[in-house]
């Protein structure tokens, strides 16, 4: 669980930590399984995510929209900006998964292991700076849109998954690796057969922190013209209607626990079993 | 000396980075058929010797030949599929059950599943473990033995026509360690692979080797013979520092129970009549005689004043403690002999079933034998350089 | 090189509201590691002993960083208004897991052999957590901190849309005003002081550490 969002704090102890945790906690509770722990997690998002919604309830159904929250809180702007966010979420993702997971694989290779700190330093350092200025520097590089603000989001979000990837990778036994090399699979078959599947659950930590990191993103985004819920508390701020204020909110933040909450499944039960 | 199957042609290696080789211009014959044991002090080259033959690292200097052909250029990954390779941490893949850990490589050969199938059971077997129990566990489910035997049958998947071993038993508790070289010894005499098994236990080595290569620094050869030969002869300082106290004791390793006749002291099974037992005693040239069970396994010892009363045979004399298996070393049964108050011991056959005594007095007269012919076997060879310049 | 040039210019132009800004920031970032800082170094002393009790605690804490930023800050307007405190909590609730977490795993990595040995040397269970564990658990501790430190800073730079202030005002400012002259200099003057605000607070860590790390395990 916890695995999953501690990338926001970039800089370079989150890279033990990505993995840490999983190790740590395990040690540190000889009584309680992983699995127990796992589970606890996995119930309190969704006790979170009731008590958000009976909120959101509660604030829709008591009070009486004026004309404006009415129009902010309009439904079909609404799925409008919820297709948005998701499709902003889902992108950026895409391409993060699709860049940082062959880069990571790339850098861990003997022929780039040389270069592989420095690649990693350097992005580090490009998580130091905030979200927000990120966004908007991108706004001034490449214009107002959707695309811009998908590029904003896979560049910030690619951290996470080059370092769980090269963790992954690199934490893998080595004599297991030896041992495969000695069979006579080749470099190749090694990936994929041995090394990849093994490093598949500190990879999928890592995917989940970058979607979580693209959920809260993409509530920026209409910063630069790319829509989505953001927009809705936006509005709603600007319009002084604080009850729309809480529902645009709410709305966001059920969504990230929807998706932290799938994500946390799939880790669950993508991890290929024995280990 | 058999044919060898791999020579090692004045290979070298030099790590990148270090200006010191660690192994230098070796020359090393590999017989077929047997095990060669490469032993020496930690460092000293073994693991980069025998990682040189699959070219888990490439030799910096030197030919390789594998059954006639030069494999020192050849696809390395198909090369190693002609070779079983189990190291001390095993390596067993976490994420495939045993079943798929062992049919890696005949994957990779393209067999058939049905074949692959029947191999696994076959190989589960073989080490010993039920395949209806182990085939779909995962390696976190078994113990150290139980993983290093999969990791022995993994290498043996594709029946390849070499092993090597890199302290294949280190990692293991003494007793379990003991076992699965009685194992693995048992296995070798069905499969009679060509084996090179790095180990920096000397006993061990003694315990295992057909041959012996006592390697120094650099995989420098000190002494390259049978276990027998370099305990009787260690050929200089080195050798005879490696092999330490004790070479004689250690000589006992050599040789198992069911190498030795025992001694057929007369036996009666326990409902046997008093009658039937003072006529065993007569002929007993000990003076005792043993009780058997129904299943002829030796259960306690008896003489003369046993037979007087008319107590049944089961519960007068004493009880046998030490009983030894044809698996077990002389120094197995030495071991035990004193541990006894008889300084004997009985040999049982696989079953269990009495085949005779041995006392320490054979091990002594066993001993000198065995030194003695490797003297003359020394004597003779060393002679022969001379009639080769003579002729 | 023009761009540089003005970017300077705007920078000595506004020093005056870049200090004050920075302040605004700085002690979002002080305040948050004080009071994230003793919750979460409580919760894992007290729950030290209590696996279930820990897990929840983790639990909790990592649901709050899953929570977006622009949310969580939003959804407090409606108890504390406009202002200071909607991002303050937010901020808190982010620090917490670092450091707990931190705290948590500092205080069990404690080699068992050196508490056994204190307690058989007749140390209260208490006694055995200040001198022994809290001590060796610190270095550990403090990384949390640091961690939470730096996460504060940079997501401090939104309180600027609920009107809380910060470095963050800077970028906002350079958005309303972006194809007017300074905007994109505004832009660029909150997002690099903020990062040197950063880098600021990393550093001093690094001195913290220094000196309140015992010599022996320094
Ligand atoms: N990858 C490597 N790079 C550089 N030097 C190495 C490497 N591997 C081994 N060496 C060096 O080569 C020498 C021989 O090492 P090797 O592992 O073959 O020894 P060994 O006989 O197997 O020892 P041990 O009994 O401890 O396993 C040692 O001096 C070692 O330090
Ligand atoms: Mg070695």
């Amino acid at each position: 669980m916890s695995t999953a969002t501690d990338t926001k704090a970039a800089p370079e102890e989150t890279a033990s930590e990505e993995i840490a945790p999983r190790a740590e906690e395990q040690e540190v509770v000889p009584a309680i399984d992983e699995n127990l722990q796992a589970r606890i997690g996995l119930m309190i998002t969704p006790a979170f995510f009731l008590l958000l919604l009976i909120g959101l309830v509660y604030a829709w159904t008591t009070t009486e929209f004026d004309p404006t929250t009415a129009r902010i809180l309009g439904f079909e702007g609404l799925v409008d900006k919820f297709g948005e966010h998701l499709f902003i979420t889902f992108w950026s993702t895409v391409f993060v998964v699709g860049i940082a997971i062959p880069l990571g694989i790339a850098l861990t290779r003997p022929r780039l292991r040389g270069i592989a700190p420095l690649v990693v330093t350097f992005a580090s350092s490009g998580q130091a700076i905030p979200a927000y200025g990120l966004i908007v520097l991108f706004l001034v590089l490449l214009g107002q849109g959707t695309r811009t603000a998908i590029a904003a989001l896979t560049v910030f979000a690619l951290i996470p998954v080059l370092r769980n990837t090269m963790v992954g990778l690199d934490q893998v036994d080595k004599p297991t690796i030896e041992a495969a090399r000695g069979m006579g699979l080749s470099k190749w078959q090694v990936l994929r057969q041995i090394e990849l599947p093994l490093a598949v659950p500190v990879i999928l930590a890592g995917v989940r922190t970058a979607l979580i990191i693209n959920v809260g993103m993409a509530a920026l985004v209409f910063l630069i013209g790319g829509g989505a819920l953001g927009e809705t508390i936006n509005s709603a701020l600007k319009l002084n209607r604080p009850v729309a204020v809480f529902i645009g909110g709410a709305l966001v933040a059920l969504l990230a626990l929807a998706i932290d909450f799938i994500a946390a499944l799939a880790e669950r039960y993508l991890r290929p079993k024995g280990i | 000396m058999t044919d060898a199957l791999i020579h090692l042609e004045n290979v070298s290696k030099t790590y990148p980075g270090t200006s010191v080789p660690a192994v230098a211009e070796l020359d090393l014959r590999i017989p077929k058929g047997d095990v060669l044991v490469l032993v020496g002090p930690s460092g000293c080259g073994k693991s980069t010797t025998l990682r040189l033959i699959n070219r888990m690292i490439e030799p910096t200097g030197g030919r390789i030949i594998f059954d006639g052909e030069d494999v020192t250029e050849v696809n390395a990954d198909n090369l190693r599929r002609r070779m079983g390779y189990v190291i001390q941490q095993i390596g067993l893949f976490p994420h495939r059950t045993i079943a798929e850990n062992i049919s890696t490589v005949p994957n990779l050969l393209g067999w058939k599943s049905d074949r692959i199938s029947s191999r696994i059971d076959e190989l589960l077997d073989m080490v010993g473990m039920d395949p209806s129990i182990y085939r779909n566990r995962y390696p976190k489910e078994l113990s150290g033995g139980q993983a290093q035997r999969v990791g022995v049958a993994r290498a043996l998947s594709a029946d390849p026509e070499v092993m090597l071993m890199d302290e294949p038993f280190g990692a293991i508790d003494p007793i379990t360690r003991d076992r699965l070289q009685n194992e693995f010894l048992r296995l070798q005499e069905e499969l009679q692979k060509t084996i090179v098994f790095v180990t920096h236990d000397i006993d061990e080595a003694i315990k295992m080797g057909d041959r012996i290569a006592i390697l120094r620094q650099q995989s420098q050869i000190a002494q390259y013979d049978t276990p027998e030969a370099i305990l009787a002869q260690p050929a200089n300082d080195f050798v005879s520092d490696f092999l330490g106290k004790g070479a004689i004791i250690k000589g006992l390793n050599l040789k198992r129970m069911s190498d030795i006749e025992p001694d057929r002291i007369p036996a009666v099974r326990q409902d046997a009549s008093p009658d039937e037992a003072r006529r065993a005693l007569d002929e007993s040239s000990d003076g005792r005689i043993l009780v058997l069970d129904e299943q002829d396994r030796p259960l306690r010892w008896i003489d003369r004043s046993a037979v007087e009363g008319d107590q049944p045979l089961a519960n007068s004399g004493y009880e046998v403690t030490a009983v030894v298996e044809p698996d077990d070393t002389l120094r197995d049964s030495l071991e035990l002999m004193l541990q006894s108050t008889a300084s004997s011991a009985c040999c049982i056959d696989d079953d269990g079933r009495y085949r005779g005594v041995v006392r320490i007095e054979d091990l002594t007269r066993f001993l000198a034998a065995m030194q003695q012919a490797e003297r003359e076997r020394r004597a003779e060879s060393d002679y022969e350089p001379e009639q080769v310049t003579l002729s | 090189m023009d761009g540089l040039v003005s970017f300077f210019e705007y920078i000595v132009d506004q020093i005056d509201d870049i200090i004050e800004l920075g302040i605004e920031h700085a002690i979002y970032i002080l305040s948050v590691i004080v009071c994230g800082g003793i919750v979460s170094i409580g919760l894992g002393i007290w729950t030290r002993n209590q696996p279930i009790a820990r897990e929840v605690a983790l639990a909790v804490a990592s649901v709050f960083l899953t929570l977006p930023s622009l949310a969580l800050f939003v959804l407090f307007i409606p108890i504390f208004g406009l202002g200071f405190w909607p991002p303050f909590v937010a901020l808190f609730m982010y620090s917490l897991l670092p450091i707990l977490r931190n705290t948590v795993t500092g205080l069990a990595e404690v080699n068992p052999a050196v508490m056994e040995s204190a307690k058989g040397m007749g140390l209260s269970s208490r006694q055995v957590l200040w001198q022994v564990q809290m001590p060796l658990a610190w270095p550990v501790i403090l990384t949390g901190i640091r961690v939470s430190a730096l996460l504060t800073a940079g997501i401090a730079a939104i309180a600027t849309l609920v009107a809380g202030g910060g470095l963050g005002d800077f970028i906002k400012e350079g958005l309303t005003r972006l194809g007017l002259p300074n905007g994109v200099e505004a832009i660029w003057t909150g997002t690099v002081f903020i990062v040197l605000l950063a880098l600021l607070f990393d550093a001093a860590f690094v001195l913290l550490r220094r000196l309140t790390t015992p010599a022996g395990i320094r």
